[in-house]
């Protein structure tokens, strides 16, 4: 299959001692269902060797040393940290990026980005389609506009990187290049040779005929192109509902190569797959099983029933010293925009607030609009306090990415976002405290692999009026790169004519 | 007579913000443009914007709750900005009512911001003029576009279906059956200005669960299952039917 499921522990990619294979440890014996990987994971265990070291870090579409990291202060400083020998433990960062993100001061190496309206695109069957309720919809986007100076789509750069690495997805038995480009690669991938089954599920087949699978078309491209770039397969009407035990929908998604089976799909309240993890941890399976120091781990949080158990980072803090539970959320506004520091966004939202419940904030002397400090186990960030009464007093909260570093994204480095707004990822670690035996494992849950952002506790007081009325932690300003064009003062955009096109 | 109008449901609306960006994206390329920013990627950016959404909470924690409330020009049948505009750049069109301002008369004096009740007007710091939300005439009328996109873009982006847009002066358009049927109500009356304009109010929606209902009384169990069972030699219809 395309995507990694794994239902069995003999589907996890690990070494013959059980050790993980991925640098992220996703599908270990740590966390086994990690469809999701354990992205905020990489650079500390880089950084430390554990599972290994590496010589080359390549990031893309994350703001790794800001907001896409939990911990930031502390991964930003692996970033840089080096061995006794002066060698950097992460010898080597490329950034993709379109924009000056934090990330980006950290590169060796910068391969400039395209934006969406410079590239190839697809929304694929294979990885949250746009579909709607009457049937699957698929869509990509064709390049508008060409890119700016030597900007390259990041996925050219993958399938270049792919082929010349001889990867066998990206070459044939000759070891030659299998895939053009990235268009290329759209149109002609399949999860297994002769499948029928690509990225995009319009216009299949040799004319253009089928749909759904069928094999790659060589005008796939000019017929989405033609159609809106949407392709619509609406289903017959008795196949529209109830579709986990419709008859007919199951066997027409099975006979499409959409699922595998084409029996009722259930809500396990028993799973199965769970068991099987748990009967490999009790050393009852004739499966793979794991590591001794992990078999306790495993036989605890694979339960095949759902049981409760305080979230790992609250059942290591302090209660009573960090009393308050603290979470995040993305503004609407920017829910789906990687760069906030666009000039309409920006002034929804320059900056954040800490929401607090007004009676949290009165017990601790707080006045609304107060300079406080959050801290928890891990550091602490200084912000702005927002009274509340629609949070329940034991819980904090704040939109999440809008506080930026000075400088960055070409922001004014005192622009309210570096000044006002901060980033709570301070205060949030990416590991859970060590183990008797000095490991740590990823603050992240052990079924999934997903990160706990929401576990970390706090305590909230006034900043001393001293202090600057500043966020913190603050960094060194970031400095424009040569040919970064400056701010302008007044901005119009004008859209629909060549003459005043783009921003003036 | 026609009047063109927003009929804008606060139980829908999400905060999102779409109607902002996007009255924002069709305006400064339209007629009414453009819409400027200034020092917009330095401190305390600003910028003119035709539609503003304000959130604000209410009551007290545990009964509270957050509203998302979209402002703009609200097109009033008795506009205060138009009496007092001293060259006749502030009008209203009597074919349907839209509130606009004509640039070219316009001298910036502000006396029609410090006259409107609502805050709606936008003085335009770079072009010293006056702007608002024109309804999107440039947008409503335009033959060149599918019927079905000759409405406000505000309208068009909105995500939820929060904001309606019609003819309040017919009673059986969608706009006037929304305020009839569904409580819409005008911002401060009291100032006589006749707003187009509606808005739908917050509906508390209510579960209403019987205590009788909390528990299967026809459940089987409980019911038929407590009868003695019949022995297997009874008589049933299984004897006799040709089920």
């Amino acid at each position: 299959m395309a995507l990694g499921w794994p239902s069995d522990p003999d589907d996890l990619f690990v070494n013959a001692d059980g050790s993980p294979v991925r640098i992220d440890k996703a599908f270990s014996w740590e966390y086994p269902l990690s469809v999701h990987g354990l992205m905020h994971n990489v650079i500390t265990n880089a950084w430390r060797g554990d599972p290994y070291k590496i010589d080359t870090l390549l990031l893309f579409m994350a703001n790794m040393a800001w907001n896409s990291s939990m911990n930031t202060s502390e991964v930003r400083k692996m970033l840089v940290d080096k061995e006794e020998d002066g060698e950097y433990k992460i010898p080597f960062i490329v950034v993709c990026d379109a924009f000056h993100s934090e990330t980006t001061a950290f590169a060796d190496l910068i391969l400039p980005d395209t934006t969406y309206l410079e590239r190839h695109d697809v929304m694929s069957m294979l990885d949250r389609p746009i579909s709607e309720f009457d049937g699957p919809v698929d869509s990509v986007r064709i390049p508008v506009v060409p890119p700016t100076g030597e900007c390259k789509p990041f996925q050219e750069v993958l399938i270049e990187l792919g082929t010349r690495l001889k990867l066998p997805a990206f070459v044939n038995s000759e070891g030659q290049r299998k895939y053009r480009d990235y268009p290329d690669f759209i149109v002609n991938w399949e999860t297994a040779p002769g499948s029928g089954i690509g990225f995009l599920s319009g216009w299949r087949g040799k004319g253009g005929e089928k749909s759904i699978r069928g094999e790659p078309n060589p005008n796939q491209w000019e017929m989405y192109a033609k159609n809106n770039c949407v392709y619509h397969h609406a289903l017959p009407r008795s196949y529209q509902f109830m579709r986990n035990w419709n008859k007919g929908y199951l066997e027409w998604s099975q006979r499409s190569g959409i699922t595998r089976y084409a029996e009722p799909i259930l809500i396990h309240l028993y799973s199965e797959v769970l068991q099987k993890f748990r009967l490999a941890a009790q050393g009852k399976s004739i499966s793979r099983q794991p590591p001794a120091h992990l078999a306790k781990r495993v036989e605890t949080y694979f339960d095949p029933l759902p049981f409760y158990y305080e979230p790992l980072e609250s059942q290591t803090s302090d209660k009573h010293k960090y009393p308050l539970s603290a979470l995040t959320q993305r503004p609407m506004a920017m829910y789906h925009s990687w760069d906030s520091q666009n000039a309409w966004l920006r002034q929804i939202h320059a900056y954040n607030y800490l929401y607090v419940n007004a009676r949290t904030a009165k017990n601790a002397g707080i006045a609304d609009g107060d300079w406080i400090w959050v801290e928890s186990q891990w550091g602490k960030v200084r912000c702005m306090a927002r009274y509340s009464e629609s949070l329940e007093p034991g819980t904090v909260w704040t939109w999440n990415a809008v506080g930026k570093a000075a400088g960055a994204w070409n922001l004014a480095p005192d622009a309210n976002e570096s000044q006002q707004g901060f980033l709570l990822n301070h205060v949030i670690s990416e590991e859970l405290p060590p183990q008797a035996d000095g490991k740590r494992f990823s603050n992240s849950d052990p079924v999934t692999g997903q990160a706990a952002w929401y576990d970390v506790r706090v305590r909230i007081y006034k900043a001393d009026e001293n202090e600057p009325e500043q966020a913190s932690p603050q960094f060194e300003p970031m400095k424009k790169y040569p040919g970064m064009s400056e701010r302008p003062n007044w901005l119009t955009y004008l859209g629909g004519s060549k003459r005043n096109g783009g921003a003036r | 007579m026609t009047q063109l109008a927003l009929v804008i449901d606060l139980n829908v609306c999400v905060g999102c913000h779409a109607c902002v960006t996007s009255c924002k994206e069709w305006n400064t390329s339209g007629s009414a443009g453009p819409l400027f920013d200034q020092r917009p990627y330095d401190a305390n950016p600003t910028g003119t914007f035709f539609n503003r959404v304000q959130t604000f909470e209410m009551g007290k924690y545990p009964n509270s709750e957050t509203l998302h409330f979209p402002k703009s020009c609200l097109h009033c049948e008795d506009p205060p900005c138009v009496p007092v505009c001293p060259t006749g750049a502030s009008y209203k069109r009597k074919e349907d009512g839209i509130v606009l301002v004509d640039y070219d008369k316009c001298i910036g004096c502000k006396y029609c911001s410090w006259a409107c009740p609502y805050g709606a007007r936008e003085f335009d710091e770079k072009q010293k003029v006056m702007k608002k939300c024109t309804l999107c005439v440039d947008r409503i009328y335009d033959q060149s576009l599918a019927e079905i996109d000759r409405k406000p873009a505000c309208v068009k982006a909105c995500p939820t279906s929060a904001r309606l847009f019609g003819d309040i002066h017919d009673p059986e358009s969608e706009v006037s059956l929304a305020i009839r049927e569904d409580g819409g109500y005008a911002l401060m009356p009291e100032w006589g200005t006749h707003p187009a304009n509606h808005y739908l109010p917050r509906r508390k929606t209510k579960l209403k669960i019987h205590k009788d209902e909390l528990e299967r009384a026809d459940n089987p169990l409980k019911v038929d299952g407590q009868l003695p069972k019949p022995s297997k030699g009874d008589s049933s219809m299984d004897d006799v039917s040709a089920w």
